[in-house]
């Protein structure tokens, strides 16, 4: 592969049109997005959830750039797509978890699932929500601390004991069969919709996500196929089956609670583990969206978000296989025929 | 456990889902990753371990029930089960090939023993659960099912990372194996499921 | 009879797991500490020598075409004897091991390529190969075993050093349980495969680089 580095290649996302939109202009706007629910984590969570996400952000940046010093690849820091993953990592775990836990997560999210496959664009689930369903495999005592919003939290290596008020989450009570606000939480509806509530440090708020979700969108970074099917799916099968309270109740307590925003915004839509053709994405998010709420009623926790997604990612390779559009002026025929050719060529 | 729809569908989902043959007991995990090279390759192989599985459930339970468990010959039930597949898999493959001439064989001729592990490992577990004909044959078929979602799910990922560009020392096997642990951290979504209740 | 060249293979070169691929559902399942790992690679061992001298022994009275059956047959007797001794004398060790003791007799089979090279070969040939592949697999387990143990626990030889207690390195609270899953099984073995790769592909390149040196 020696003559391919030599030249100088823009690595870029999928649409290879000539522009002068790079990886890092994409990265800087998800940033830019991810803001205004860092500030609402400071605001409810104290300085800690600042500086989690900033050791979060500086670990994956160094795991990434020490992984492509050691086996000498071009150091590609400069993309910012560690910097994302590592404030997505921080921001689905809770305001308590020690350093050195979200480091082990940001080294996983980063060389096993990200860099060993090849880096940027080359690997098939999203690296933080994986690096979180690693952490919550190993430390699922310290991945599952609620703590109270309102409680603030100053640097400590360990989030002290006696500041851990813990409190139930509205994603609990769901759980539960309970609506929010009647449940052991006792969470207001708007309180949901503000970030008032127990949870991951960046998910709590409701808000400031469809903020950011919307100014990615606005930005052209995002297209709204995906979170639109998700949250779709997930409103129409809360509306049609509620557990408890009335139709209504049950759907916006579903929508606003749990990591349901943040996955469908900012996860779900990450160009590499999400399909490139438009009927793909649409089944990709009805997926998202069939698996979350399977998994918020039938499963061991009370969320499902983040396996609900990463499960998708596995079937993308599928699903872009089989919503491959039509070439212009080729027949469904032709084309069936093209592809079982290129999986006999992949096999060769 | 009665023999009701719902608690067989119980264990469809759960030996699907939840106890997948794959991820979560790793039986299986050699015609897992040798067959996962191509898409075609992975649903003959995922069909054929499903018709296996099920075939030999459905013999080896008369077996342990009326032959071994009432002649005190528990203790050669290994011995006899591994046979009784290895036969049935020879006898399938014999079929196949005279009732459809001309016909490639369904699987390479590893087979016969390449599969057993998945195999064998379901009809213990029948046999340890001590579960009822209908219980064993749907946990076998479900088991089997499993599978073939594994395969084509890792069949479906393996065509995407054969371009990844990783270190030279994990090519081929290995970062094969490194993607069937991802695919294994994802099914960990589905760990305690309860899904009747 | 080439001893070396025998012991190199079973253990390194032609290695049944990490290089032949073979046995991997018991090398990924039992292979979470390293008594597990150890004690599942010396019944295989155990069995695949004996299961090889055996059938050497009775190679030249079989017709060949029974002579897979009969290596099935071998293998899964002397697999199922050792499986009752294990739950005999070894209660724990077979109740960590479950459902992959059983299934010893069906890696013997597959290690020892259903008696082909048994067959073809001398009593004492046949008998080293066994042990050589016995220690090459039992090698992979027992690295798979420590490496999972030690980082998914804190501590390694649970049940088997230190009186039983084994040897606590880290606090077990920093330990990543997750390598202890089925997920570890695959991301240690995987490990494990490219080291040997890389360590196999090594002299080649070393050639590889005085070759480029000399044009």
């Amino acid at each position: 592969m020696k003559e391919y580095a030599d030249l100088k290649l823009t690595v870029a996302s999928s649409p290879h049109v000539g522009s002068p939109v790079g990886t890092r202009a994409l990265m800087m706007d998800v940033l830019v997005a991810l803001t205004p629910a860092l500030c609402m984590a400071v605001f409810f969570f104290g300085p800690r959830a600042l500086a989690l996400t900033a050791v979060s952000v500086v670990g994956c940046e160094i795991f990434e750039a020490l992984y492509r010093i050691l086996l000498k690849k071009p150091v590609s820091g400069g993309d910012l797509s560690a910097a994302v993953t590592g404030v997505l990592l921080a921001f689905v775990c809770p305001v308590t978890i020690p350093y050195w836990t979200i480091l082990i997560g940001d080294f996983f999210a980063i060389v096993v699932v990200k860099q060993l496959f090849g880096g940027l664009g080359k690997n098939f689930l999203n690296p933080a929500l994986a690096g979180r369903a690693f952490l919550a495999l190993c430390y699922l005592p310290e991945m599952t601390v609620w703590v109270r919003p309102g409680t603030k939290f100053w640097l400590g290596l360990t989030a002290s004991a006696a500041d851990a008020v813990s409190a139930a989450t509205p994603m609990a009570d769901l759980h539960n069969g309970l609506l929010p606000w009647l449940g052991t939480s006792g969470v207001r509806l708007h309180d949901m919709f503000y970030g008032n509530v127990g949870g991951c440090m960046g998910e709590v708020s409701a808000l400031a996500l469809l903020f950011g979700g919307g100014y990615l969108i606005l930005r052209g970074v995002i297209h709204p196929r995906i979170p639109t099917t998700y949250l779709g799916t997930v409103a129409l099968l809360a509306f049609l089956f509620p557990r408890v309270g009335s139709a209504e109740d049950w759907m916006l307590a579903q929508l606003l609670s749990g990591g349901l925003m943040l996955g469908a915004f900012f996860m779900a839509t990450d160009y590499v583990t999400s399909p490139c053709t438009p009927w793909g994405e649409v089944l990709f998010g009805v997926g998202c969206g069939l698996l979350t709420v399977f998994l918020r009623s039938f499963g061991g926790s009370a969320e499902g978000v983040s396996y609900a997604i990463l499960l998708m990612n596995a079937c993308v390779p599928l699903l872009e296989k089989y919503t491959q559009p039509k070439r212009y002026g080729a027949s469904r025929g032709w084309q069936r025929k093209a592809r079982k050719e290129g999986e006999h060529h992949g096999k060769g | 456990m009665n023999g009701s729809f719902v608690s067989l569908l119980s264990i469809a989902l759960g030996a699907i889902l939840v106890g997948n043959v794959v991820f979560t007991q790793l039986l299986g995990a050699g015609p897992f990753l040798g067959s996962s090279g191509s898409m075609g390759t992975a649903v003959r192989m995922g069909t054929v371990v499903t018709l296996v599985m099920g075939l030999t459930s459905a013999v080896c339970w008369p077996i342990n029930e009326y032959v071994l468990g009432p002649n005190g010959l528990k203790y050669i039930e290994s011995a006899v089960f591994f046979l009784t597949a290895v036969f049935l898999v020879q006898l399938l493959d014999v079929l196949v090939q005279k009732l459809l001439p001309g016909r490639k064989p369904l699987v390479g001729g590893r087979l016969p023993l390449a599969a057993n592990c998945a195999v064998l490992g379901v009809v213990f577990q029948n046999v340890q659960n001590g579960s009822g004909f209908l219980q064993s044959l749907t946990y076998a078929v479900a088991g089997g099912l499993g599978f073939l979602m594994a395969v084509v799910l890792f069949a479906g990922v393996r065509e995407r990372i054969e371009f990844a560009e990783c270190p030279k020392s994990f090519e081929g096997a290995p970062i094969a194996f490194v993607a069937a642990g991802l695919l294994t951290l994802c099914f960990a979504g589905f760990s305690s499921l309860n899904v009747f209740g | 009879m080439n001893v070396g060249k025998q012991i190199e293979e079973g253990l390194l070169t032609k290695n049944p797991v990490a290089v032949q691929l073979l046995g991997l559902c018991t090398a990924l399942a039992v292979t979470t500490s390293l008594l597990n790992g150890l004690g599942m690679g010396l019944c295989v061992l155990v069995v695949l020598t004996l299961s090889n001298g055996l059938l050497s022994a009775l190679g030249p009275y079989l017709p060949e075409r029974i002579h897979m059956v009969s290596a099935v047959v071998v293998t899964a007797s002397l697999g199922g004897v050792a499986d009752l001794i294990v739950q005999a004398f070894f209660p724990d060790l077979a109740g960590n091991l479950g459902l992959f003791l059983p299934l010893m007799a069906v890696t013997c089979v597959l290690l020892s390529g259903a008696g082909v090279y048994a067959y073809e070969n001398g009593v004492a040939s046949a008998v080293l190969e066994g042990l050589c592949r016995g220690l090459g697999y039992t090698l992979v387990l027992v690295l798979v075993g420590v490496i999972r143990e030690l980082l998914g626990k804190g501590s390694f030889g649970e049940g088997l050093l230190n009186s039983g207690r084994g040897f606590q390195v880290f606090p077990a609270q920093f330990a990543a349980g997750g390598l202890v899953h089925p997920v570890g099984g695959f991301l240690v073995l995987a490990c494990v495969i490219a080291a040997v790769q890389g360590f196999l592909a090594r002299p080649k390149k070393a050639a590889r680089r005085k070759e480029t040196v000399r044009r």
